[in-house]
């Protein structure tokens, strides 16, 4: 009985029914997702389709989704699954080795996908020409950073990340005698200037009693930015310091003493330290003579890591990124009259599976339709000798 | 009997090849002027240094959608046009030349819509040019995707009129009495205005660097005339253009061809092998390959119809040596503009169809010296003929060797990943289109030939291998060159989607054919499937405006797309015909 049902499955997840039926869902997702990017730009449209397992539809009628179509990741699961079905069921013959280089290539292709969708962490560094930096920036995530600025020389980073902050509640900050109470967190607002006889603002301190905030849906957009925002109340000494509003969307810092200490408050985008730091020597931004096609754009970078000892000049351009301490910075976008260069920071431990799987796969087809070749010619031969 | 029929068909392709070779040859003089000589002239316009012919050619295309046209009963030529334009505008400005279909925009500017086509001269617009320029200014705010069908005509023509404007204010002040009083007048009062205007409205650079400056530093007339004023010595190049300005307008071929002559010593002393360079694309411009190739292709495919119900002997071999002298001539323009460009040969959407056709017209030369049946030729010069057609329709925006945008700038990926993907393209068009064939041949030939149509599959399938093998390699290596430039390897960004989409039917196929789901008939309506999914990868992607592929939005794109599906589904349709067509015929003995 169990062996049947065994066999049963084996047959399932190696029948070509199978395949075909999930490439043809893969194809059907991958034309929903590409049409879907026009509305809800790429990221999201990749979230919805591709990185679930399920694809959701609110209908208007109901108060909550309804799972409509298989989603990206099961069908690659079950095409994984499939696949390494097949792959064993290949019989260990050289007829065969072609098909197996193939599919083996294409495991490695599609768990480097999985790898590159869960543990891809894409990052960017804005540097101004002569400026120093030795941390990353999230592109969508924010935090709360306190800042302990009493040092001139040296400023103590605390940082409280919105996944936190969204749960409420207090939380002590480690290394000080801050507890944080988060009053509210809005994960997307807009604010604008209180206006006179409106009702109060929660707010008690810093620029927060003079604005008016109202939540706002979350977006997904490629060139949109979710605004997050939060009323907390810092204590410590079992003294409030009044309640502070702190958004992205404000500018000016905000800060206050406790003990001699100055600590500054600021909702910013997640930062990562590194053990090493940057300074842009030279932005290069060269267009073809007489118009503005962009040429090229190039950044001189000057790579400081104490722990190495290493202190390297080195230049980052199109094409030509900077694979460093597990992390790859390109040359992606830049800004103030050519003085500010931006780098997309990508950290993906899979990176090489692709490269991998690309020297399989192709060498697989080569061998295979070599076979293929050879057996027919020499049916031919045969034909025409008989 | 056959020793005469081979010699036949050889001196046929012979033939047509003599003709693409005529077609090279240079033109005359008009009016005794040297034209072709002043379209030899290089300049420096869109980034790179191309003769002034090129620019003719693509503005003329870009305003009249010719590269020429007619006026008071002679052909008047690019050269001669852009010599008119620059320096005889109350000439040029008669001709008519502006085509615009779009009723709303004649009606703008006070005129009757005509039978034919409507063509208007600059002087017919010039008193509207105001109300022009208000319109398409409202109309430019709009996305391309939003605008309505006026909207996008009247901001279309506004382009045409502007480039036609500055082509005419480029060597002298249209109305100002010419170069030469420009030169004598350096120093006064008002001169610095005008060189700002000329600067302003420039449209290329016709001055060679001077020596000891940048390379590229070329100048335009007007930066040369403003750097004259303050002082720095007069360009060389400054005097003989003033001559051949004065010469043209006092109709005196003479002084014009001399001046043209030390025009071209200015050139050659200051900037070595410009002149060489300009005229080399000069002759590529006037033999137009793809134009003369896809007439062949055509002529080819005609031969090879008539051959199937007319001396099939004689005329088969004909249509494959007049396809074999199509690919030459389309080979021939392809390496040409690989040398001219310094780049692979795929670098735009207009190369990528010249590519694709050369592609699946290589595919089919291969496929009928295996199998000799008519059908590699008839499918090779009918893809041929299509792609250079489409071709031709992408090549009229203008310069179509254009520079490449910084993240393309990269001759390795080009060479790699896009020629890889795009024979992909050939691969699945050219299996596309012989499962087209075998539909069509099923229906037209009452008798069923078991061995003909099971050569058709195997030409298909084998196709089919290959292009998954291409696309699938392709699409890998476009992966990889992301990794490198934009920090990851797969992004589901359209254009990739498309390319996945087109491995994954093949893919589809070969699975469905071996587990033994579809036979001869299923694999060629799947292979059929295959042109509307190459089609949308292609252009489709374009269509939407997302994503980092998405150059050049073409908005007439969206019908001719529909249109090619719709025509695919009916060849579908054909392909899986009732059976009682084709699968009852008694199998009548010959």
């Amino acid at each position: 009985m169990i062996k049947t049902i065994a066999s049963r499955i084996g047959a399932f997840f190696k029948s070509f029914q199978l395949t075909i039926v999930l490439l043809v869902l893969l194809m059907c997702l991958v034309v929903l997702c590409t049409l879907a990017q026009v509305e809800m730009g790429t990221q999201g449209a990749v979230n919805a389709y591709m990185r679930s397992f399920v694809v959701m539809k609110h209908f208007s009628a109901l108060p909550f989704p309804l799972p409509v179509f298989p989603g990206g990741a099961l069908v690659g699961l079950f095409l994984t699954l499939n696949l390494i079905a097949k792959t064993l069921d290949i019989k260990l013959s050289w007829q065969k080795a072609g098909m197996w280089l193939v599919h083996a290539g294409l495991v490695i292709l599609f768990a480097g996908e999985f790898v590159a969708g869960m543990m891809q962490v894409d990052t960017n560094m804005s540097i101004e020409v002569g400026q120093t930096v030795n941390y990353v920036s999230s592109y969508k995530n924010t935090e709360l950073a306190i800042i302990d600025v009493t040092d001139p020389t040296w400023d103590e980073v605390y940082s409280v990340p919105d996944t936190l902050l969204a749960k409420g509640g207090p939380i002590a900050i480690p290394g000080t005698p801050i507890t944080l109470n988060v009053k509210q967190f809005f994960p997307n607002a807009e604010l604008s200037n209180l206006p006179p006889g409106a009702p109060p603002s929660m707010a008690t301190a810093g620029v927060g009693p003079g604005v008016a905030i109202v939540e706002k849906p979350l977006v997904s957009a490629d060139n949109e930015m979710n605004q997050a925002s939060a009323f907390v109340e810092p204590m410590a000494g079992g003294r409030s310091y009044g309640t502070w509003l702190v958004s992205v969307a404000l500018g000016a810092p905000q800060s206050f003493i406790h003990e001699g200490h100055n600590y500054v408050l600021t909702m910013r985008l997640r930062r990562q330290y590194l053990p090493y730091a940057f300074t842009l020597k030279q932005f290069k931004h060269d267009v073809y003579p007489g118009t503005d096609i962009p040429k090229n754009f190039s950044s001189l970078v000057q790579v400081v890591n104490p722990s190495r000892q290493e202190s390297r000049e080195v230049l980052i351009y199109m094409n030509q990124p900077l694979r460093y301490e597990g992390k790859t910075f390109y040359q992606a976008s830049f800004g103030k009259n050519d003085t500010l260069s931006i780098l997309s920071v990508v950290e993906n431990p899979g990176w090489l599976l692709p490269y991998v799987s690309c020297v399989l796969v192709s060498l697989g087809l080569l061998v295979h339709f070599a076979i293929v070749l050879r057996r027919s010619l020499k049916r031919r031969q045969d034909k025409k000798e008989g | 009997m056959t020793f005469v029929k081979k010699y036949l068909a050889w001196g046929a392709g012979i033939f047509a090849l003599l003709i693409a070779l005529f077609v090279a040859l240079p033109g005359g003089k008009a009016r005794g002027f040297d034209v072709s000589g002043f379209g030899n002239l290089p300049i420096l316009e869109g980034g790179r240094v191309k003769p002034l012919d090129s620019l003719a050619r693509n503005s003329l295309l870009v305003i009249h959608s010719r590269q020429g046209f007619r006026h008071q009963g002679r052909m008047v030529g690019p050269d001669e046009w852009i010599l008119d334009v620059m320096f005889r505008p109350q000439v040029a400005d008669q001709q008519a030349i502006f085509v615009i279909d779009d009723p709303d925009v004649i009606g703008l500017i006070g005129a009757q819509q005509k039978q034919n086509r409507n063509y208007f001269s600059f002087a017919d617009l010039s008193s509207h040019l105001d109300e022009i320029q208000k319109q398409a200014s409202n109309a430019q705010q709009k996305k391309p995707q939003t605008r309505s069908r006026f909207e996008s005509a009247i901001s279309n023509l506004f382009d045409r009129v502007y480039l036609y404007y500055k082509l005419r204010n480029t060597l002298q002040l249209a109305g100002s009495p010419g170069l030469g009083w420009e030169i004598q007048s350096l120093g006064t009062a008002e001169a610095p205005l005008r060189h700002q205007d000329l600067i302003q409205l420039a449209h290329f650079r016709i001055l060679p660097p001077t020596a000891g400056a940048n390379p590229d530093a070329w100048q335009s007339v007007g930066q040369a005339l403003s750097a004259a004023q303050s002082g720095v010595p007069l360009h060389p190049g400054l005097a003989p253009l003033a001559k051949m300005n004065a010469a043209y307008v006092a109709n005196d071929a003479a002084a014009f061809n001399q001046a043209l002559h030390e025009m071209n010593s200015v050139v050659s002393t200051l900037k070595p092998g410009a002149l060489d360079h300009a005229t080399n694309e000069v002759i590529f411009n006037r033999a137009q390959p793809f134009f003369v190739g896809l007439s062949i292709y055509f002529v080819a495919f005609l031969t090879l119809c008539i051959s199937w119900i007319y001396k099939p002997d004689l005329l088969r071999p004909t249509a494959y040596a007049l396809l074999v002298s199509g690919a030459i001539v389309h080979t021939l323009g392809l390496a040409a503009r690989i040398i001219l460009q310094g780049r692979p040969p795929v670098t735009n959407l207009y190369s990528s169809a010249i590519f694709v056709g050369w592609g699946a017209v290589i595919l089919g030369l291969i496929v009928e010296r295996m199998y000799r049946k008519g059908f590699g030729t008839a499918v090779a010069s009918l893809a041929g003929f299509a792609t250079l057609i489409v071709a031709q329709n992408l090549g009229t925006e203008g310069d179509t060797m254009e520079m490449m945008r910084a993240v393309l700038d990269s001759n390795f990926w080009l060479a790699t990943h896009v020629v890889t993907i795009t024979i992909g393209y050939s691969g699945t068009f050219l299996a596309g289109a012989i499962a087209i064939a075998y539909a069509l041949r099923k229906h037209i030939v009452g008798k069923a030939d078991p061995e003909t149509e099971k050569a058709l599959v195997d030409m298909a399938y084998g196709i089919i291998c290959f292009s998954l093998f291409f696309s699938f390699v392709g699409t890998v290596l476009g992966g990889i060159w992301a990794d490198q430039s934009w920090g990851r390897f797969w992004g589901w960004d359209p254009k990739e989607n498309g390319a996945l989409l087109i491995v994954l039917w093949n893919a589809v196929i070969l699975h469905a054919r071996w587990a033994g789901y579809v036979r001869e008939r299923g694999t060629m309506v799947m292979a059929i499937f295959g042109n509307m999914i190459t089609a949308a990868s292609w252009f489709g992607v374009n269509l939407l405006g997302v994503g980092l592929h998405a150059y050049g939005f073409t908005d007439s794109g969206f019908w001719w797309l529909v249109g090619f599906w719709a025509t695919q589904l009916v060849f579908m349709g054909i392909c899986y015909a009732p059976a009682r067509f084709w699968m009852e015929k008694p199998h009548a003995k010959a």
